[in-house]
């Protein structure tokens, strides 16, 4: 099954995040708790970790985009 | 905005960062990770660990350097002693830290509901420890009387920054105010340990920061943490520079070596940010 994953609300006020690193490769398996990508945010970088596990389908951004919460990241093939 | 250094990096997990948002929302609780948007806050949340900021989540004064938000505070919440101990309970937390926003507004600055969220906490959880991160409180004795006679385990006041950055920093506050509360306390209370903490970053010299070591030993403080600023946003106090993990180690080993009896010196090191390893690591000498 295919699921979206989109940038979490790092913080309340939080308008966007730069994201700096994909730590996945497309095709590369994830497992839950791993981390998946890197954003960096007013204070520091936050490793966003996968929520469950799977395959990392689909990089939807760039490293270099300004991502707004809640906005697509990712598609992961889980079973 | 400067590239962040590779020491600054921290994990985020949504699934653990929500069941402890949520809990918190249900017992209409506020957490100052969340209020000071504390980049541990994911590693906390994820431990199922966070520090309470009890009397609501407005401060009456405007830190530059923090992200607690200005404004009006309501008035205290008295079902919120309550709510604190049923929340220690489900997260089955060993440690508690209350902080709580500064309360000028309050003719106690708050005192009387941080007694009362200690003996709620006492009166629920009895193996539980409580460290109170507390505010100045005007240095009203009356007010740090109450609060000493609820018996925290660890008494924690910060004086956030060295003597010469007070006044551009914290402008409500004073240092000399500040080592007078630790000082106070420790008088009244010798058994009971005392902590403080300070940002670098600011701007400050290796001398101011010695010198603000040998101010907050002199007033009698046990613990002290020490930690990287992060401005919350450019409105907020400028960033002069980030520490290397080599320095802070640096200031750990000059601490210990004024005389300190824990020192937590790390970029991510906060004042709540694993309280409990100060108090066991303090018990430890014993």
């Amino acid at each position: 099954m295919e699921k979206q994953l989109s940038l979490p609300r790092l913080r309340e006020e939080m308008t966007s995040g730069m994201l700096c690193a994909w730590l996945k490769e497309e095709g590369e398996p994830v497992e839950a708790g791993e981390p998946l990508y890197e954003i960096e945010t007013d204070k520091v970088v936050n490793q966003i970790e996968a929520t469950e596990s799977g395959v990392l389908k689909k990089q939807l951004r760039e490293e270099g985009d300004e991502i707004a919460p809640g906005e697509p990241v990712a598609v992961l093939e889980t079973e | 905005m400067e590239r962040k250094p590779e020491w600054l990096r921290v994990r985020y997990n949504q699934e653990a960062v929500e069941e402890v948002a949520r809990l918190m929302g249900e017992l209409k609780l506020n957490t100052v990770c969340k209020e000071a948007n504390c980049p541990n806050l994911g590693e906390c949340y994820r431990k199922h660990t966070a520090t309470f900021m009890i009397l609501g989540s407005e401060c009456t004064r405007n830190c530059r350097f923090c992200n607690v938000t200005a404004g009006h505070p309501l008035p205290p919440d008295p079902d919120e002693p309550e709510n604190v101990a049923a929340a220690v309970k489900r997260l089955g937390l060993r440690h508690v830290v209350l902080t709580c926003p500064t309360r000028d507004d309050l003719p106690d600055g708050g005192a009387g509901q941080f007694a009362a969220t200690l003996e709620a906490i006492r009166a629920s959880c009895p193996g539980t420890t409580v460290e109170t991160l507390i505010s100045d409180m005007k240095l009203d004795t009356k007010a740090l009387d109450t609060v000493i006679a609820a018996r925290p385990e660890v008494l924690n006041h910060n004086v956030e920054t060295v003597r010469e950055l007070q006044k551009a920093v914290r402008p409500q506050a004073d240092y000399q105010r500040s080592l007078a509360v630790l000082r106070y306390c420790k008088e009244k209370a010798p058994a009971m340990l005392t902590k403080t903490g300070f940002m670098v970053g600011l701007g400050e010299t290796e001398e101011q920061i010695e010198a603000l070591m040998d101010d907050v030993l002199a007033a009698g403080v046990d613990i002290l943490t020490i930690g990287q600023y992060l401005q919350p946003s450019p409105q907020h106090y400028p960033l002069a520079r980030y520490a290397t993990p080599e320095d802070f180690a640096r200031y750990k080993e000059k601490a210990l070596s004024k005389g300190f009896r824990y020192v937590a010196s790390a970029p991510l090191a906060r004042s709540s940010y694993k309280a409990w390893e100060a108090l066991e690591g303090v018990h430890d000498l014993h």
